[in-house]
């Protein structure tokens, strides 16, 4: 008897469920297929229009990282008609009962013929969800398992990887920031640490160096100090609070934060600071509107324009000639913030002087020329090792796999 | 006619919870039907739905499960949550350290979560049976440990070569892996853990001296005395029980469903654990639905910012509702029974929110 | 303030506790209510107090009907009840717990309810330390408490539910001076009880119970005999305890000490034989509970020595005690004799020891059925134990002892009971005396301790200050010995 009852309540809850299903049943049930022909879909996309999925990992509003992929995602949608279907905040401390490869996994039962994964972090459930769908086309974005000459190859036919060159980028960012310190010294608010970012950083040291020591004439070493949250982003009680990491930097004496993070926190401390009346500034990162939180403190933004990359991926899959590649693009040298064609960009801020303002483009310019090449030797590492003999330019490789900070920067390698 | 008001107790706060998540989607401009079809739809209505959600069943019962046992001898074993962190970590210690074919590695995997878990759970009893704390606090602060030590483990010695990130260690070897069939994501082995594990709390609570023991433990302490029964160790193997079962949670948390160590390996089951034995009366029959119902709302929930454009928080808003709907009739539960045991002394557990079902089938 | 209860019904499931109940209490008199256990008497006045709504009926005060459905409205309303065991808070002091339900909202103006508060125990010439901890205060100063608690809140009547259970003699004349001076003021007053010279002594009209129904009204004074003849149908006979032959020694306390907070014991010798019946008398709270907590293990000693048959068992747990034969009877039947929520089938099988690991429940209720009946539990065997009353609780709790004992101790056995029940507790006790096992039992019931002890310890603040024969002294003497040292020790 006791167990019966106990069978019933079970069978009244499904049942409910399968009331409020009949009641709303009208969809139509796309899910039942786990993986549906790629080639299939891929012809008929033209005709209906791209369907494809948008996994971010931080909120789609963040003024940052995914809220860059997220108008990359709109962007398509304008330029094909294709329809977008995105999940944010797809992280263990945000979406605990679901994993990268499950939400992969329902966008595809849900119909979509691509699907871009937009985070380093999402590099398993990427590789996962692939393998499990052969079919369909799938970006790992910033990865690197298509990249044959890479560390870690993992290639599978239906996976690329995108990732724009953000080391030019990070090197403006670096020099706005040398050419309008007063302390000379310049914070750094990392992320995690990983290859990625520790190429990030020792790009903004390089340019911001070079800036230094050319166009201000210093002798002194400039102070470049970096401090790692652990996250992309601020997970409360998990990685260190990018706040209070950043109000860190400014007790510490650096007057200028520049942000390695997905979110705005170091242009935001510094503006509280700068309305307390002090002379900091701050350059935020990877979102060309996250100037626009605090524009006379910002003293720029370098930002990932991903719109053409992935436009090119979509209209490769509705032609059915995508193929599975890793691709690193550069800015457009000739013009630098045009969206139809350039993959990093950088926006000036009002922080930045009309003096420092020239100064920065005539960097900007000897970078497009080449005359400009700070990754050549000799470079050392903070141990004081080899990264490159004098004279040695760096290779692609060499510099995706920088494996530690240069000397001269503070802060941890790994 | 006895299942009526273990049933209402369940659905009165459900449905109300539901109401009132109606009225929000409404605020927010949503259709509420369409979002309660693609709730259902995201959680039951196709094998892959079906099966992440099972996934996520499986730890919410299995955590239940122990706490009904600590529940049953008086305990607020709110270290819960601490327990599947500890049972996470011994399993990923277990899985990157030890090579073996795949049923040796869910054997001793498995082991690892129930004695890590166990242990954990351990620590709050001795604080609380010999050193006098609380058990809500140590299990709170234990937690805080777990926690920290998940994270400390995961950028420091267990790191990604030349990687520091709280995002998660390495996967495990695949024949650390649950065994899964096809593109489901759900491990047949875990979904028979479970349902063994709530089998087995059930007998041993309602057939076993032991069980009973252990309810008269956590009635009366002092009457539990006098006949006879050693309650020190009642209490400590309760919390035993009690952590190992929820260590076996924490196993398959990261064999079955993350494949690898990350900062957050619990997904607060302990705690949806500790509002579905609330629920369902302290009483292991109950758990399994109940916990199919969170389960189902944690997995479909994902559903409304992908299909209708919603904020993707508004799922955990729903759970949120629902706590707060169950607090809330449990509130006025227990203030109906407090009327009418007011001459007795009511047991601590049942004075805060509702009472068991009179003896004879716990 | 007069008040009419009209057909008042109240059901426990299948047990129609109140059935069809209609009294009356004139303003400014002190009705009994009188009945033997399970009769009805503490259900219907946690009706009327609020504790229980009835299923049906009225409930009229000075021409008005009220509904009380909690304490709260009751004692608005002006019904106050004071409890078989005082519903204090052990953790608070006297002044906090006073204050406890106090009308007004969260301010407290502790100053001038203190001042109330020594208003109202001036005026009973109750000695209350308002600072001083409720743990330390004896039954009957709870009870003074409680008394003070609810003629501040405003009660107009006051029920008394066996009041005089658990307090001394002393306490007990101050007691009825208190009510008798209410009753002068033009309270009410209700007085349960199922002892009848008490009733006699106090009250001017007595409504009867007997299984839930009102079986007679009666003006005081009315014979003895003929209210025992409403109460039971027929007259009972008070049984003799018969003598019988005492075996060899086989307790043996030496110099024992026991310290605890509020008392210690220090150097109590006592040697008691098989088949022997020693009585624990004294006040309240003197040293006869915990010596017998000492002797069973649930306090551990300071120093001294206990032999069982030779054997040292002095800091042996309760558990192991059990086993070798000595066992241990609470007077918080409730609080740690039974387990509330449990049914009494539970009970059995908890309190056996020889239960397999997988109990085999149809059986565990056949045998918890038929326990039920032979020792005239009124209850089912699955009834909850709270749901039992006090009698019936004893009656259960005796049911589970085990069944060969060495050495029974026992805190006041028949407490709360009615004659008959008491007659047939002491008849179940006095049989275990054939197989050897001595009794130790402490209870404020002079005629109890001298009707069945063989020799009686009086206790006083955490000594023996004498020991008698019973056969040696009389009610007199030994209240005497228990008062008259009080008298010379304040």
């Amino acid at each position: 008897m006791r167990k019966r009852s106990g069978v019933s309540v079970f069978l009244i809850v499904l049942l409910a469920f399968a009331l409020l299903a009949a009641a709303c049943g009208e969809d139509t049930g796309d899910g039942a297929t786990t993986t549906a022909g790629g080639e299939d879909t891929a012809t008929t996309a033209a005709a209906e229009g791209l369907k494809f999925g948008m996994i971010l990992v931080g909120p789609s509003n963040d003024r940052g990282w995914s809220q860059a992929h997220y108008e990359a995602g709109q962007y398509l949608e304008e330029q094909l008609g294709a329809e977008m279907i995105f999940l944010d905040k797809v992280n263990v401390a945000d979406l605990p009962d679901k994993t990268v490869d499950q939400v992969a996994q329902d966008m595809v039962n849900q119909g979509a013929q691509l699907v871009f994964l937009t985070s380093d972090d999402m590099r398993d459930g990427a590789l996962l969800a692939a393998e499990l769908n052969p079919d369909i086309p799938m970006i790992w974005s910033s990865g690197d398992n298509a990249w044959a000459e890479g560390e870690a190859p993992a290639p599978l036919d239906n996976l690329g990887n995108i990732m724009g060159r953000m080391e030019y980028g990070k090197m403006m960012a670096g020099c706005a920031a040398a050419l309008t310190t007063q302390t000379g010294s310049i914070a750094y608010l990392g992320p995690l640490i990983n290859d990625e970012t520790r190429r990030l950083v020792n790009s903004a040291f390089l340019g911001a160096s070079y800036c230094w020591e050319n166009y201000r004439g210093e002798t002194t070493p400039l102070e470049f100090t970096v401090n790692w949250i652990g996250f992309w982003f601020n997970i409360p009680g998990v990685t260190l609070d990018p706040t209070q990491v950043a109000n860190g930097f400014l007790d510490g004496g650096a007057d200028v934060i520049l942000s390695g993070i997905d979110t705005t926190e170091a242009l935001d401390v510094a503006g509280q600071a700068a309305d307390a009346g002090e002379a900091v500034w701050a350059v935020p990162y990877d979102f060309d509107g996250a100037c626009e939180l605090k524009p006379e403190i910002c003293l720029g933004v370098p930002y990932f324009n991903w719109g053409p990359a992935y436009l090119k991926v979509a209209r490769a899959v509705i032609d059915g000639t995508f193929t599975a590649t890793w691709e690193w693009n550069g800015p457009d040298w000739t013009d630098l913030n045009n969206k139809e064609t350039t993959a990093v960009g950088f926006v000036k801020g009002d922080g930045l002087s009309a003096e420092n303002s020239s100064t920065l483009d005539q960097f900007i310019a000897g970078l497009a020329d080449e005359s400009i090449n700070l990754f050549v030797g000799p470079l050392n590492y903070q141990d004081g090792s080899t990264y490159l003999a004098d004279g040695e330019t760096a290779t692609d490789a060499q510099i995706w796999y920088t494996k530690q900070l240069l000397d001269g920067v503070t802060g941890p390698s790994e | 006619m006895s299942w009526m008001r273990p049933l209402g107790r369940a659905l009165i706060p459900i449905i109300g919870a539901l109401a009132f998540s109606i009225l929000l989607l409404l605020l927010v401009g949503a259709n509420p039907f369409e979002a309660l079809g693609l709730l259902v739809k995201g959680s039951v209505g196709s094998a892959a739905s079906l099966s992440d959600t099972l996934t996520a069943w499986v730890t919410m019962v299995l955590a239940a499960a122990g706490l009904v046992v600590t529940f049953r001898a008086g305990l607020w074993n709110i270290g819960v949550e601490g327990q599947i962190i500890a049972g996470s970590i011994a399993a990923a210690f277990v899985a990157r350290t030890v090579e073996g074919p795949v049923a040796v590695m869910i054997i001793l995997t498995m082991l690892a979560g129930i004695v890590g878990g166990g242990l954990w759970a351990l620590l709050a009893g001795v604080l609380r049976v010999y050193g006098k704390v609380n058990e809500i606090f140590g299990g709170l602060g234990l937690t805080f440990v777990a926690s920290s030590l998940a994270t400390y483990l995961i950028i420091g010695p267990w790191k990604r070569a030349g990687v520091a990130s709280t995002g998660g260690t390495d996967p495990f070897p695949r024949d650390s892996w649950l065994p899964t069939s096809g593109t489901l994501r759900v491990s047949i082995v875990a979904v028979i853990v479970a349902a063994l594990a709530v089998v087995a709390v059930y007998f041993m609570m309602r057939g076993t001296r032991f069980g009973l023991r252990l309810k008269a433990v956590g009635q009366n302490l002092r009457s539990a005395v006098l006949f006879g029964i050693p309650n020190k160790r009642y209490l400590l193997l309760a919390f035993i029980i009690g952590g190992a079962l929820a260590g076996l949670a924490g196993t398959i948390r990261v064999t079955g469903f993350h494949h690898k160590l990350v900062s957050t390996p619990s997904g607060a089951h302990g705690y949806l654990g500790i509002l579905i034995v609330l629920l369902a009366g302290f009483e292991a029959k109950w758990i399994a639905p109940i916990a199919f119902f969170f389960a189902a709302i944690a997995v479909g929930s994902s559903q409304l910012p992908l299909q209708m454009g919603v904020d993707s928080s508004l799922g955990g808003i729903l759970r949120g509702v629902l706590v707060l709907f169950v607090l809330l009739f449990g509130g006025w539960q227990a203030r109906r029974a407090g009327t009418r045991l007011a001459a007795g002394s009511a047991p601590p557990v049942e004075t805060v929110i509702l009472p068991a079902s009179p003896g004879g089938e716990g | 303030m007069s008040l009419e209860l009209r057909d008042i019904h109240k059901h426990f499931g299948p047990v129609r506790a109140n059935d069809g109940i209609n009294l009356t209490v004139e303003a400014g008199t002190m009705h009994g209510l009188l009945g033997e256990n399970g009769a009805g008497k503490s259900t219907l006045m946690k009706v009327l107090s609020g504790f229980h709504a009835p299923d049906s009926g009225e409930i009229i005060l000075d021409g008005t009907q009220i509904r009380a459905s909690s304490p709260q409205d009751a004692i608005g309303h002006g019904i106050g009840m004071l409890h078989q065991d005082p519903l204090v808070f052990l953790p608070f002091s006297v002044i906090d717990n006073f204050l406890m339900q106090s009308p007004g909202g969260l301010r407290l103006n502790r100053r001038s309810a203190r001042r109330q508060f020594e208003e109202v125990c001036e005026r009973f010439q109750f000695s209350l330390d308002p600072s001083a901890s409720t743990r330390s205060l004896t039954v009957g100063e709870r009870q003074q408490l409680e008394i003070a608690r609810l003629l501040w809140l405003g009660a107009r009547v006051l029920i008394l539910d066996e009041p005089t259970t658990g307090i001394s003699a002393p306490q007990r004349v101050k007691l009825f001076a208190t009510l008798r001076a209410l009753a002068e003021e033009g309270m009410s007053v209700i007085f349960v009880s199922h002892k009848l010279e008490e009733v006699e002594e106090l009250c001017q009209r007595v409504t009867v119970m007997r299984q839930g129904k009102v079986v007679g009204h009666a003006e005081m004074p009315t014979p003895a005999s003929q209210l025992v003849e409403m109460m039971f149908g027929a007259p009972v006979q008070v049984e003799a305890a018969q003598p019988i032959e005492l075996g060899d020694s086989l307790l043996r306390v030496k110099d024992l000490s026991v310290k605890e907070r509020l008392l210690s014991i220090e150097a109590l010798s006592v040697d008691v034989r098989a088949g022997e019946v020693i009585g624990l008398a004294g006040l309240g709270g003197s040293g006869q509970n915990t010596f017998m907590r000492a002797v069973a293990g649930l306090v551990s000693p300071a120093g001294g020595e206990i032999n069982l048959d030779g054997k040292q068992i002095a800091g042996l747990p309760y558990r192991d005690l059990l086993d070798v034969g000595i066992q241990y009877l609470p007077a918080g039947r409730l609080e740690e004799g039974l387990v509330q929520g449990l049914s009494i089938t539970e009970h059995f099988v908890l309190s056996n020891p020889d239960t397999p690991f997988f109990v085999d429940w149809d059986t565990a209720a056949e045998h918890a059925a038929t326990a039920v009946t032979a020792n005239f539990i009124k209850g089912r065997a699955d009834s909850n134990a709270e749901e039992l009353s006090g009698g019936n609780m004893q009656r259960l709790l005796l049911a589970m002892l085990r069944p060969r004992l060495r050495l029974l101790m026992m805190e006041h056995p028949t407490r709360g009971l009615d004659i008959e029940s008491a007659n047939w507790v002491w008849s179940q006790l006095l049989k275990r005396r054939e197989d050897g096992t001595a009794i130790i039992f402490a209870s404020v019931d002079l005629d109890e301790l001298l009707r069945y002890s063989n020799r009686i310890l009086v206790f006083f603040s955490g000594k023996v200050i004498s020991e008698v024969n019973a056969s040696d002294t009389d009610v007199e003497e030994l209240g005497f010995l228990i008062g008259g040292k009080v008298r010379e020790n304040q």
